[in-house]
């Protein structure tokens, strides 16, 4: 709080999110307003106009863009608020948008402004925090990973005879990754998972690293933190010679 | 006067609007081969032509869930080209210069659609002050184009009935209409172009890479 924001590395990243595309939508919007509809946020708050997604776009990305990046705390503060508040990024507006413009790509990029001046929420900074450290939003260690499967195996495997979940099997057919809460907090779902391989026949495996396949490193905007967090997973995937990589849910 | 307005400042207006735009395009094309690769990867051009193909016509759940305001801009875009270009007088002045010439429609008609033109865009700018979601994102600019284009469809109208001054109205006519051509390639009116690129990208990027559609 109350730190100088350095306006220099925010104005490089709208210098560097300055695509065709950017350009063009910028220009393009009319402020037709029927973008409004597409928003649950402006349908939830009985159709309050500052929920609706060229507003935020325009009060948030398209300030920073007026401005050339010189913008205050109390704005970046503000930009939270709406960025990561009132906008969850599901890209609907996108679609109902006459001009196509991509007004959820363009929060992302704000969310990512925010990131470089440490402005974010705090529950996304803890998460980014947990994957540098292992690799996994709940900061779950190696050891406590495999136990886990190691557990699931035999209490699942008491009611389902000859029922393994392989670990670090090479040339699998699936590869298959879980949220990181699973093993955190509802490990049966590693049970039921595993069920559905087995009765069905597939070849499949887990790999000990690069197994959370959430990436709230994306939603916090850390673009360092998010390629490292897909590329573990691609990693593994390479490294075990699996031939689908298949995500939970 | 009248003929400086009707011939060389004619002629820039011509040029400038077709030489901004190509400028215009070519920037935008020549930026996006520098940043936006990932825009030819998932390239589709079946995926873009429906994309445009369904925003041209009123075939997508946006135009359903306004179908006031769409009726309204469809009637205000479709009579934004076809009065001027079907109209008699200005066949007439082709011809004149030309020796070429099409369909017209008839004078009251044309008349009529006119002052149709100038009630939707009298429409245009009450829902601009009215509807909530509008008014939030309204700027001065989004009145002072729609006031141009009312201008040549204005004057053009007082000009055909002779009300006021018939030469100062001809003369009011030429200038708004060539203003408005000139602003084109630099103002919001460039969505004249760039709503092809842009629908483009946005029906290859769901359908293409999501397979979904955004209409």
């Amino acid at each position: 709080m109350g730190e100088p924001v350095n306006t220099e590395v925010i104005k490089e990243r709208l210098d560097a999110a300055k695509s065709a595309r950017m350009k063009m939508w910028l220009e393009l919007c009319a402020h037709c307003g029927l973008c409004a509809e597409s928003c649950f946020f402006y349908l939830a708050h009985d159709k309050d106009p500052t929920y609706m997604p060229s507003y935020k776009v325009i009060k948030t990305l398209g300030e920073m863009y007026k401005k050339k990046g010189k913008v205050s705390r109390e704005f970046l503060e503000e930009t939270l608020d709406i960025a990561w508040g009132k906008c969850t990024v599901c890209r609907r507006c996108s679609q109902f948008c006459p001009f196509g413009i991509d007004m959820a790509l363009m929060i992302s990029t704000a969310r990512g402004i925010c990131n470089t001046q440490g402005v974010v929420p705090e529950g996304l900074q803890k998460a980014v925090a947990n994957y540098w450290a292992e690799g996994n939003q709940m900061a779950m260690t190696k050891e406590d990973w495999l136990e886990t499967c190691t557990w699931m195996e035999s209490e699942t495997g008491e009611e389902i005879a000859g029922l393994k979940i392989p670990m670090d099997k090479e040339g699998a057919n699936i590869m298959y990754t879980v949220n990181a809460r699973e093993p955190m907090y509802y490990p049966q779902d590693i049970g039921m998972a595993a069920t559905i391989f087995h009765i069905a026949g597939e070849d499949w495996t887990m790999s000990s690293e690069g197994w959370d396949d959430t990436n709230l490193a994306m939603f916090a905007g850390d673009t360092k933190c998010m390629t490292h967090v897909v590329k573990q997973t691609y990693d593994a995937a390479i490294r075990l010679k699996a031939k689908n990589i298949a995500i939970t849910e | 006067m009248y003929e400086f307005i009707r011939g060389p400042l004619l002629w820039v207006a011509f040029i400038v609007f077709i030489a901004g735009l190509i400028y215009r395009i070519a920037a935008l094309v020549n930026l996006s081969l520098k940043k936006d690769q990932v825009v030819y990867d998932h390239f589709s051009t079946s995926w873009a032509l429906r994309s445009i193909f369904h925003w041209l016509l009123p075939l997508n759940r946006t135009v359903a869930q306004y179908p006031v305001y769409s009726i309204m801009t469809y009637a205000f875009h479709i009579l934004l080209l076809g009065v001027p270009i079907f109209l008699l007088a200005h066949s007439v002045l082709w011809y004149e210069s030309w020796q070429i010439s099409w369909w017209s429609l008839p004078e009251d008609v044309a008349d009529y659609l006119s002052l149709l033109m100038l009630a939707l865009i009298l429409f245009l700018i009450i829902r601009r002050m009215v509807a909530p979601y509008a008014r939030i994102v309204t700027t001065a600019a989004d009145y002072l184009l729609l006031v141009v284009v009312a201008l040549p469809f204005l004057t053009g109208y007082l000009a055909y009935h002779q009300w006021i001054n018939y030469h100062l109205m001809v003369i009011l006519h030429m200038l708004s209409g060539e203003l408005m051509l000139i602003l084109i390639p630099f103002t919001k009116l460039s969505h004249m172009i760039f709503f092809f690129f842009s629908r483009a990208h946005i029906g290859s990027e769901f359908g293409e890479r999501r397979g979904t559609v955004t209409w």
